[in-house]
């Protein structure tokens, strides 16, 4: 267990080398959802309303994404399948150290990083954009909204991993993995609200795990939903699943390694 | 004064060359990866596709944006599309492969030689693979939106393909001056960051900007003329001084860059190790 | 005979920041700094003539590298002149660029999936050499670098030593007047170093071009060179032959000895200086001379269970030229 500690201060260490990150970042950030913001209101200013969303309901909506993009979103796989395409996958079979947790602990340590610089970031907009934003109207909503997003944490790292897995298989992971991406940002509702969308992509959506990333935190902080738990318990399984599958294409992967030699 | 355009024209004219023998050795490594275009021009080909999906859904809930129609919106995304693809023909991939070659030490490689470096960065990398599947979407959307337009004539045409090479111009600009801060700043994941977004929010039609935004937009980042102003000549919704601010800002855009660039090699040049 | 490189007083300070280790260090480095200097260069002189086929040796650090990039105009110094062919270096103007070529040993500068070839024909284009020149250049160079088989090879198929003597006929082709080398033998097999050091000199003899190379093994001096210019810590500790600095300082060879049974000083005494001991473990030094004899001595009389016969370390060198 001592490992894992260690090995999350050791990437705070690599991570707090980009002090640059969190200018641009605010810098970033602010002007984004300036540029939304513009385009928001000018449909509105023509009588016209989006959905059932108010601007500053949609304006939220997008600097919620803009945000959870960072915080929730995994990017280990970039690194697993570098790992494992140039060998230095081997280093990890030999050392007592458990794949899956190590980097479930990497991907962890860096989520809470960009948390903290994300808080300071959205504290400084939100105080720009004050009359624009919407808050979450209970502290209930506060709290789901929270645990939706570490949850979310969870699942994305966990889909994201079983796509670093696939390298063990497909030597076009990278490509691979852009367009899984568009689909998943997609149905995640990181473009678009989900309930924009024609009926039949929003049944779709439902059905696939991606709402848990994106449109569902984004829902419950904008108080959209108000009994979250029929869906946390849907999330919870969707964890259970993808934890399933990474530990039996972990297993596999590591034999098909073993075997070749990539 | 006769001596300077000479010398002008000849300096263009041998930039000229070195482009076309820098493509054909750009096409030739490209063909050894022949999956790859196939590949990335899938790829490009969704991405565009999410985007008119996108837009189509916006528009089942409105009927314009700052007074653009939907088929308006689909020639600025095309011409997203086209600006981008000139740009990877020219000089996106550089300054993609720019924060490589400071960290391996092969940029020296750019500095000791008869040619500009930032033109030689542009050359050395010339991308066909990565422009071609967003250069065909980008032309079918622009044909398709004009296809609907019922006010748009011929005379528009050339004239757009001008405006489309002063946004390059503009791109170009802009991507200096953001790039320039590698040779100051050496981490640099950000930057591409940066530049992605100012093309990706430059599909949204300039004139959603008002006030202080119209400011910042036209001419700090110019994503409210980047792609609007071309657009606006197809869809005959321009004016003669939008026409001209976007010829100023192209020109002043890239004397800046230009300028900019150059001091930061010389901080490089001073400061590296 | 003209000069081709002149340098006075050439000074070079880096600034780097001081990092802290561990987690407050990183924290604190987001808000402060400490600044602190690295004085590579510290006023060096030298002129060369042109022709010269010059040695800049120097441990690792020392400064080669460094004088390399201010005299082809990737560095600035921070005081101090250098002219070369007239040139100021650091200005970059394209005429001087059209006359000097530098090759970083370990850098490449052809395109990795292209044949060799192709990389030359951009060259000839970014050199604007006209194709007649070009041509005879070409055939020359293959000649010389025996390159005729492997101009059509991707260059990331060729071995270390083969991509070596392209990257050395890409940067010749046109006809510079000086030649800046950085460790061109760094990482090659000693066959392909022997044979770069010939082409090296050979071009050189032909040609008349100004050789300048750096180098931190004495090797490479030895065979190529001329002159010698030795550098360590930002100073110039020597400047002239080869031959002065070897029947000096180089007349050394280093014996590595592992032994089966513990001897005494004096029972090891008359194989030569005994640099250390350490148990079993005896390192000495003799002349180079009688190598071969020694050798065979040690071998003969000494139970030895392992032995290596090593170059003297430049560090050697040029500890003794500072305190000798």
């Amino acid at each position: 267990m001592k490992k894992y500690i260690t090995l999350f201060h050791i990437n705070w260490q690599n991570s707090l080398q980009y002090r640059f990150s969190l200018i641009v970042y605010i810098f970033g950030y602010s002007l984004y959802i300036g540029v939304l913001l513009y385009l928001w209101s000018a449909i509105y200013s023509e009588g016209q309303s989006v959905g059932n969303y108010t601007l500053s309901e949609l304006t939220t909506y997008y600097l919620l994404q803009l945000m959870i993009n960072s915080v929730i979103f995994s990017y280990v796989s970039w690194d697993v399948i570098e790992n494992i395409k140039d060998g230095y996958f081997s280093n990890f079979l030999i050392k007592p150290i458990d794949y899956y947790f190590y980097w479930f602990t990497v991907n962890l340590s860096g989520k809470i990083l960009e948390g903290l610089f994300i808080i300071i970031a959205v504290g400084i907009i939100s105080i720009f954009f004050r009359g624009h934003l919407t808050f979450p109207g209970t502290s209930a909503a506060l709290i789901y909204f929270l645990i939706s997003v570490i949850l979310g944490i969870v699942l994305s790292f966990e889909m994201d991993f079983c796509v670093g897995m696939i390298t063990f298989w497909l030597t076009q992971v990278r490509t691979f993995k852009f367009m899984l991406q568009t689909i998943i940002l997609f149905f995640a509702g990181a473009m678009l609200p989900l309930d924009l969308f024609p009926d039949f992509l929003v049944r779709i959506s439902d059905f696939l795990p991606f709402r848990y990333l994106v449109y569902f935190p984004v829902s419950i902080y904008l108080g959209k939903i108000n009994n979250p738990w029929p869906s946390f318990a849907i999330l919870i399984v969707w964890i259970l699943v993808f934890y399933g599958i990474s530990r039996v294409l972990l297993l596999r992967g590591i034999k098909r390694y073993e075997a070749v030699g990539i | 004064m006769k001596q300077l355009a000479y010398n002008i024209f000849r300096k263009i004219k041998r930039y000229l060359h070195l482009y076309r023998v820098f493509l054909s050795q750009n096409l030739k490594e490209d063909m050894i990866y022949r999956s790859n275009f196939i590949t990335l021009a899938v790829m490009d080909i969704g991405f565009v596709s999410v985007s008119v999906i996108l837009f189509k859904i916006i528009f089942t809930h409105v009927t314009s944006i700052a007074g653009w129609t939907f088929h308006q919106s689909i020639i600025l995304i095309g011409s997203v599309g086209i600006i981008r693809e000139m740009a990877y023909l020219t000089f996106r991939r550089g300054f993609l492969e720019l924060g490589n070659h400071i960290r391996k030490g092969t940029f020296d490689t750019f500095m000791v030689r008869p040619i500009a470096p930032n033109i030689h960065l542009a050359f050395r990398h010339i991308s066909i693979s990565e422009s071609f599947g967003e250069a065909i979407t980008g032309v079918v959307l622009v044909i398709y939106g004009i296809l609907h337009l019922n006010n748009w004539t011929w005379v528009s045409i050339p004239l757009y393909i001008i405006f489309l090479l002063n946004s390059l111009f503009v791109y170009y600009g802009f991507s200096l001056l953001i790039n320039s801060i590698v040779f100051w700043v050496i981490k640099t994941q950000e930057l591409n960051t940066i530049v992605y977004f100012f093309m990706e929010t430059s599909r949204y039609p300039g004139d959603i900007y008002r006030g202080v935004g119209k400011f910042i937009f036209t001419f700090i980042i110019p994503i409210g003329i980047i792609a609007t102003v071309p657009a606006s000549v197809l869809t005959g919704r321009t004016s003669w001084s939008s026409a001209l601010i976007a010829l100023f800002v192209g020109i002043s855009f890239l004397t800046t860059g230009i300028l900019v660039w150059r001091k930061s090699i010389e901080h490089y040049s001073s400061a590296s190790g | 005979m003209s000069t081709s490189i002149q340098v006075k007083n050439l000074s070079k300070t880096y600034e780097y920041f001081k990092k802290e280790a561990g987690l407050t260090g990183s924290l604190k480095s987001l808000f402060w700094r400490e600044k602190l200097y690295n004085e590579a260069l510290k006023g060096i002189s030298f002129k060369i003539d042109e022709g010269e086929l010059i040695g800049f040796l120097g441990p690792n650090g020392a400064g080669k590298t460094t004088t390399l990039k201010i005299l082809s105009g990737i560095l600035y110094p921070t005081s101090g002149e250098a002219v070369v062919l007239g040139y100021v270096p650091w200005k970059r103007s394209p005429e001087y660029q059209r006359q000097f070529s530098i090759v970083m040993g370990q850098k490449n500068q052809l395109w990795w999936d292209l044949p060799a070839q192709e990389s030359f024909q951009l060259n000839k284009e970014i050199y604007e050499i006209d194709t007649k020149t070009y041509r005879n250049n070409l055939d020359e160079l293959i000649e010389l670098f025996e390159i005729k088989d492997i101009l059509d090879i991707p260059v990331r198929k060729l071995s270390m030593g083969q991509r070596m003597k392209c990257e050395l006929s890409a940067a010749l082709l046109h006809s510079p007047r000086v030649l800046f080398l950085d460790e061109p033998t760094i990482g090659l097999d000693i066959i392909s170093q022997e044979k770069i050091r010939h082409y090296i000199s050979e071009y050189n003899k032909i040609k008349k071009t100004t050789v300048l190379l750096t180098s931190h093994y004495m090797r490479d001096v030895e065979r190529l060179c001329g002159r010698v210019i030795v550098i360590n810590n930002g100073i110039i500790v020597y400047d002239g032959s080869v031959q002065d600095l070897m029947n000096t300082y180089g007349k050394h060879k280093i014996i590595r000895l592992r032994l089966s049974k513990e001897y005494t000083e004096n029972g090891l005494a008359k194989y030569g200086e005994i640099l250390e001991r350490d148990g079993l473990c005896v390192v000495l030094k003799t002349g180079k001379e009688d190598i071969a004899a020694s050798t065979a001595r040690i071998l003969n009389e000494l139970p030895v269970e392992d032995l290596s016969v090593e170059e003297i370390e430049i560090e050697e060198v040029i500890k003794k030229i500072f305190t000798g």
